[in-house]
This record gives structure tokens, sequence and C-alpha cells, in this order.
């Protein structure tokens, strides 16, 4: 631990002792940024992307995935032709608009980008855990007006409440960097088709963190080429994975949520 | 737009144990006094249990609309879509909520097949059920587990078993004491129906409180 950061933790607690409650959120030390970006990242925290395979538990069984190279592939497609043009455009542009506190743009991307998840099961998923990271947030930021706002429009149904968005509005909330928020949701996919493939015993364990080794240039590369795309250019456009992914919501017998 | 919680039980126990053959044996106790219910059913591979309930209790018995009885897959993780994270249940729980909360009484919430350190989230489900069975062997309230020592009712199903697989039901209900102290436990055999009252009796006294149901329209099976 640094020295700074453990001075910060005697700071926070002669605050507490002092003021009875101290809010982290409101101190400028960017290296509590730094933890609520690990802390939203992390698959600890609840939003229970852990349910999806994105379409790969289907291609296990057809067993038309077998390779670790392949699984490698399939997560590569998903990133760079869903995911990145419209999930990580998408964060990106909400997150300017919370900037700008602007309640009616976020409402309107989060509209557009539910309009583009093709598969049901892929579409609902999104907005539980987007619902859900925004309910856990609150339990902790409970005092965020744009939040608060954007998850009134949700309960009168005139917001979605997508994951990007969500993230978008968290991560602004609690200072994390746009960049990183947009590393969160790459990385949180990533991680969420890996485990999948781990649970499925199509990888072992240290191949799985050799999976996750092997994407991150890539991450890099989709977050490149999607966080300055205006939000009237997102795209997705991946018709086999689109037709996998129909192929798992209709399977009888699975583990995943599409 | 905030609704009222409307009451949840959470059900857990081994994979076999009889989880669901105990929602579809208390459930029409339930309707009989004209309470409302919907299942939530968590299951690790299949959708398998939720659509047995949603033509038992209701395309067949009329106990309920087949709506309201929801499958959902965890990822392989059971434990952790009632525990760790149950967001899922959480999120599918306010759509139940949002939609019903005029005329519902109470939502149950089945825990996929698991091992005995299953427990519930309180933030999901207000009372919590953890059934084993007697073929497991009568070690079973000894060996404790979370699950067992720390649920609301423990059941003890396939009594009728116990002489055919060596089970002592004395030594189980003699350690079931020792370890729960006073919290209750009861001997069921879900495929007679025995012991099934005692469950559905828990569930109204200590989960609706002995409320009358939100809309008092006893609900009669239909004829088949």
């Amino acid at each position: 631990m640094s020295t700074r950061f453990s001075n910060k933790i005697d700071v926070i607690d002669n605050n507490m002792k002092h003021h009875h409650a101290h809010d982290p959120t409101t101190c400028e030390d960017p290296l509590i940024d730094e933890v609520s970006m690990l802390q939203l990242g992390d698959s600890f925290f609840p939003t229970g992307m852990y349910t999806t395979s994105s379409g790969l538990e289907t291609l296990f069984y057809d067993k038309r995935i077998k390779t670790k190279q392949e699984i490698i592939e399939f997560i590569t497609v998903c990133l760079q032709y869903q995911i990145g043009p419209a999930d990580c455009a998408a964060l990106s542009n909400a997150y300017d608009f919370a900037k700008e506190q602007n309640i009616s743009k976020i409402i309107e991307i989060d509209h557009i980008l539910f309009s583009m998840k093709l598969i049901k099961e892929i579409r609902e998923a999104s907005i539980r855990s987007g619902r859900q990271l925004l309910n856990c947030l609150l339990s902790f930021v409970p005092d965020n007006n744009l939040i608060a706002s954007y998850y009134t429009s949700i309960k009168n149904k005139t917001a979605n409440g997508t994951y990007p968005v969500a993230l978008a509005l968290a991560s602004n909330s609690l200072n994390i960097k746009k960049e990183r928020a947009c590393l969160i949701l790459l990385y949180g996919f990533t991680v969420s088709v890996t485990g999948a493939a781990l649970r499925l015993g199509m990888l072992q364990h240290f191949e799985g963190q050799q999976v996750i080794h092997e994407l991150k240039p890539i991450m890099g590369n989709v977050l490149n080429n999607n966080i300055t795309r205006h939000y009237s250019q997102l795209w997705q456009f991946s018709p086999s994975v689109d037709l996998v992914q129909m192929t798992h919501e209709r399977m009888d017998s699975k583990m995943f949520i599409t | 737009m905030t609704f009222k919680r409307i009451p949840r039980v959470g059900i857990g126990g081994p994979v076999g144990s009889g989880k669901t053959m105990l929602i579809e044996q208390f459930v029409p106790l339930l309707s009989q006094i004209g309470y409302r219910v919907a299942i939530i059913s968590n299951d690790v591979v299949s959708k398998e249990d939720a659509d047995r309930m949603r033509r038992n209790l209701a395309s067949e018995r009329g106990l309920m609309p087949e709506s309201l009885v929801i499958g959902l897959a965890t990822g392989g993780c059971p434990h952790t879509a009632v525990r760790e994270d149950p967001s899922m249940n959480l999120s599918v729980v306010e759509d139940i909520e949002s939609a019903h909360n005029e005329e519902l009484d109470l939502i149950i919430i089945e825990s996929g097949g698991d091992n005995i350190t299953t427990t519930f989230s309180p933030a999901l489900a207000d009372y919590f059920i953890y059934i084993i069975d007697v073929s497991g062997g009568d070690k079973y309230p000894r060996k404790r587990g979370l699950g067992i020592e720390n649920c609301d009712l423990l059941v003890i199903n396939k009594i009728d078993l116990a002489p055919y697989v060596g089970a002592d039901l004395k030594a189980m209900e003699r350690d079931a004491k020792l370890i729960r102290k006073d919290k209750p436990f009861v001997f069921v055999n879900c495929k007679t129906g025995k012991g099934i009252k005692e469950v559905a009796d828990n569930i109204v006294k200590n989960v609706l409180f002995e409320l009358p149901p939100k809309k008092n329209e006893k609900k009669t099976e239909k004829m088949t």
C-alpha cells in the first residue's frame, strides 16, 4: 500500500471520527477513483453477468468451438462487431452527456442501444444488469441527481436501463475516467464469456487467464476504434453470431441465459 | 414509482431432494385459502422444473397464470444466483411486483439444486426453507451446513424411504433439534402429501402473518 494511500486512509479515519460519516466519492484522490474502477469492474460486483455466455454454450454443444484459439476468435468477433461499435460507443456518448447532466440525450442513447439488441434474452439481460448496477450504486451513492433521474425514468418505463448507459452514469458518479469505464465494459464482457467457457469445461483455469491476456490488445483496439463514435453512428453487425445466439435462446436445456 | 414488497419464500436444497415437488404440494393448499402466488425457478442446466410446475399448477390445475411460473438459467452457479449476486432474481421479482402488486400475495423462489452451504440473500427472500431427503443419509442434519443450520424451516423429505436406505429418523430428529435449537423442522413425504400442511401453515403464519388474501377469491382446481 502506498504511503499516499495509507495517509489518505488516515485522513478518512479522522474525517469519520469528526464527521461521523464520510463520502469517499467527494475525495479528490485519483487513487480512490482507481479503486472505484476496480470495484465496478470486479465480477464480485452484483450485476448477474455470470449468467450469460453470449451464445458460446450453443457452439460448445454443437462442437463448433473446441479450442482456446477458437474461443479467443469468438470473443474477438463479439467485441469488434457487437460490443465495441454498439455498447462501448453508447457508453462513451452517455458518459459525455452525463458530464453535461443531459438526461434526455442519455435516454435517447439508451433507446437506440436497446433497439439494436436483436436477441430478446440479451436485451433483457442488459437491462437487468443495468438496473441492478444502478440499484446497488444508489445504496452507496445516494445523492446523485442524474442517476436518480435516470432510475426514475426506468421505473416510469420511459427509459430501459441498458447496462452500458447505466455503467456510464455510475462511472461518472465515481469519477472513473471515460476510457476506463469503456475498459470495464469490454473486460467485463470478456470475463463473462471466458468464465462461461471455464464452467462448460472448455478451458482450465490457467487457460482462462491466458485468453484474457491475449485479448488485451483487442480490447485496446476496440476501445480506440469506438470511443469517439457519435451516437448517430452506432452499429452492430454479426449475423452468424446473432443466429447462434437465437439458437441458444431456444435451447430447452442450458446453463446460461443467452 | 415504488411498489410494496410482496413477501418472498426461498427454497433451497440438494439436487433431487424434492424442492419442486414441495412447491407443487403446498401451493394448492395456499390457493385453497385464496392466496395468489408466483414462482421463480432457478435451474442449473434446464428450465425443466419451471416447465413442470407451469404445466402442473397453471395449465392443468388452473391455480395460477402460466406467466407467473418463470424459469431462470443461473450460469451453472445456483448458489451465486440466490446469495452472492441475486441481481437476476431481484430483477425478475421487481418485474413481478410492478405488474402484480395489487393481487399477488407471495413469491416463491426455488434455488437450483446445490450443496448444503446454500443460503438465500435476505435481500431476495424473507423466509428460507431448506429441504433434504433421507436417502442422502441420516447424517445430513448432523453435518450442519449453512442451509440446514440457518434456514427458517428445515424440511426432511422422503421419510417413506427411511427403512430402505437405512436412515434412522429418530437420529435425524435428535440431530435436527440439537443443531437448530428452537428453529422448526418437519418430516414430510411429498409423494403422499404427509407433513405438507405443516409447511403451508408455517408460511401462512410466519410469512403471510395470517393476513387475508389481497383478492379474496378462492382458486378452485380445474376439473381434469
